[in-house]
């Protein structure tokens, strides 16, 4: 994968379980050069992931700048998903003390400023809220070319998983999502559509574990503890939601994809957070997504599988 | 055998003519009355098209007028696949011995209802506006229809916006008030009339039959095909069948139980059907029988013999 040319990207998540599978999969993949890494409001409350975002890119070794995102919503209150995450928001394995320091910018501020200095647009990769994309976009519109596309999480063109209209990411901040979403930026959709299929089955725990890494140790228990909440509603294995966002960028040709126009709906009595898809192109716009709604489940596993051997011998 | 009582609340419309030449052959359901709402066309049309079918067919059902524009939001019509006057612009007579009644929709169904206490099922295929003005008429309406079926609404996608399908995007907020109702709810949204296609060859074996029926049949739906047919469509989905259809022959269908409520105050999603089939979170109250699937040719041989009876 060595004369593959590495992709420019920012992490911008609320770790958060599958946050930091999606991490461990974006540095494990060795195709990204992880520019920036951001926290963001969501899973849990800001300073958890902030903390959680050191803890885990520690433990991972990427090196890059690690910034604090937004305390809340653009207009909604803070709401978080406790019941998915534990109290930490990483609750499960012991997790390594960071060994670097937060950056002195914001979350907002280091992302302007790694979009500014890089030499080629930069890919965000948002598997929270998007708070801090939208926050950005509305304070450095400048920047706008410099963004080759977001690659996000959140949402779902046919239902939603915290309310029966809307997805998590979306529901926190649909304000942000609509900013985002009417960007005009290339968006690469990973919804609940696909992320729900997405599974990682018990024995995939199992093949992860047995790669004997310190790291795919604390991956098989993060996914155990993820496991628990869904397995309580019925899932066969733990959906891999926000990897979804990052294995979009690696292996395309996994996933089922289609362009059209997606909208956020931010009023309303019941659909307050809904991703609505144009699907029939009833609405005459141009679509604005590349929306994943399969996965070949078997070939994602392996893929995710594989990219945690960059963690054993000869891992830095 | 054990027929059905039947009201039948329609918008006529070219998919709501098929719906009454098959409530009418169908030897499950023994059809009282048609009612007729502000829909696919205003109801200057709906109300003589459905006397124009009693011609057609040479019946008598009484023919209601209902509401002439829905509750709140303004009338919206759909002349691009029903034709200006409802029957995709192909000209019937209106009998000569039709009975222009008088009495509302609302009271004659629920002077119905009242009759056949809990065994009239009330099929409704347009936009809900006559049912919802008869549910907050009479309060014990509820208690006295077996079921309402409908045409309308979506689990997933929509037709007159990406988020809405025509009957519930023209009057959500009737619609709201009949899935809040507490009368047991099966619903032909998209997700299966989308499936119940007439194509090409099905029209032209009925209008080879020769009879007025058959040969209307494949007019009317000439201009619905010529909107369709460029945009990759097989035929001519007989959304308003569905529920006539279902009732008579639930076996041909797949169905959930589900929580669903109406959309009404969305700026993007207005007259969206949301329903908890496939999410997480789950609504407290299945309200309704979703109708998700149906075995297509079964279902087109059946519409077929109906319209090849008459």
């Amino acid at each position: 994968m060595s004369e593959l040319k590495k992709i420019p990207v920012i992490l911008d998540g609320d770790p958060g379980h599958d946050d930091a599978i999606a991490w461990t999969l974006a540095q494990g993949s060795g195709r990204f050069d992880i520019l920036a890494v951001t926290s963001c409001s969501g899973n849990v409350g800001i300073e958890k992931t902030t903390y959680n975002a050191l803890r885990v890119c520690t433990l991972l070794g990427i090196d890059a700048p690690i910034a604090e995102g937004c305390p809340h919503p653009l207009t909604n209150d803070v709401m978080n998903a406790p019941s998915v995450h534990g109290e930490s928001g990483l609750d499960g394995p012991a997790l390594p003390e960071p060994s670097m320091k937060l950056s002195s910018l914001g979350a907002v501020e280091l992302m302007a400023k790694v979009l500014r200095e890089s030499p080629e647009p930069v890919t965000i990769i948002p598997t929270g809220p998007e708070t801090n994309v939208a926050a950005l976009l509305l304070a450095h519109p400048d920047l706008k070319p410099k963004i080759k596309q977001i690659s996000l999480m959140g949402g779902g063109i046919a239902y939603g998983n915290w309310t029966p209209a809307a997805e998590f990411n979306i529901l926190v901040d649909p304000e942000a999502a609509k900013i985002v979403f009417a960007s005009g930026i290339p968006i690469l959709m990973a919804g609940l559509d696909v992320t729900e299929k997405a599974l990682i089955m018990p024995e995939d725990f199992e093949r992860i574990r047995a790669l004997g890494n310190p790291v795919s140790g604390i991956v098989a228990q993060w996914l155990e503890f993820f496991y628990i909440f869904h397995k309580s509603i019925g899932y066969e294995g733990a959906p891999m939601h926000d990897p979804c966002a990052v294995m979009a960028l690696i292996s395309p040709e996994v996933f089922t994809i289609k362009p059209m126009h997606v909208e956020i709906e931010t009023q309303g009595e019941y659909c307050r957070g809904c991703t609505v898809a144009d699907q029939l192109g009833l609405s005459g716009k141009a679509p604005n997504a590349q929306v994943l709604l399969d996965v070949d489940r078997k070939a994602f596993a392996d893929r995710l599988v594989e990219s945690m051997k960059f963690y054993g011998e000869g891992a830095k | 055998m054990k027929k059905f009582p039947v009201w039948l609340d329609c918008d006529v419309g070219v998919d709501d003519a098929i719906a009454i030449m098959t409530a009418h052959a169908l030897a499950e359901m023994d059809l009282l009355a048609i009612s007729t709402v502000s829909g696919n066309a205003p109801l200057s049309a709906t109300f003589p098209n459905a006397h124009r079918m009693n011609g057609l067919m040479k019946t008598h059902y009484p023919v209601y007028k209902g509401a002439d524009r829905p509750l709140l939001v303004e009338p919206q019509y759909a002349a691009a696949f029903h034709g200006e006057n409802g029957l995709g612009d192909v000209e019937l007579p209106l009998p000569e011995d039709a009975v222009m009644n008088d009495t509302p929709a609302w009271d004659a169904l629920y002077a119905c209802a009242k009759q056949h206490p809990g065994e009239l099922r009330l099929i409704a295929v347009g936009p809900l506006t006559n049912v919802a003005i008869a549910l907050t008429k009479y309060p014990d309406l509820r208690t006295l229809l077996s079921t309402i079926l409908i045409m309308g609404g979506a689990a997933v996608g929509g037709n007159v916006t990406a988020a809405a399908e025509f009957n519930i995007y023209a009057d959500p907020d009737a619609a709201q008030i009949v899935f809040k109702s507490g009368v047991p709810i099966v619903m032909c949204g998209l997700d299966v009339t989308l499936q119940a296609v007439l194509t090409p060859a099905d029209w032209d074996e009925l209008a080879a039959t020769g009879t007025p029926a058959g040969v209307f049949t494949k007019a009317c739906l000439q201009k619905a095909w010529s909107f369709l047919q460029p945009i990759g469509f097989a035929g001519v989905a007989m959304h308003d069948a569905c529920p006539v259809m279902y009732l008579a022959h639930p076996e041909l269908f797949r169905a959930e139980e589900a929580g669903v409520y109406v959309e009404t105050r969305g700026s993007i999603t207005r007259g969206k059907t949301v329903t908890d089939l496939y999410s997480d979170k789950q609504f407290e109250t299945k309200n309704a029988l979703v109708v998700l699937g149906v075995d297509r040719d079964r279902f087109i041989a059946i519409v077929k013999d109906c319209i090849k009876t008459i």
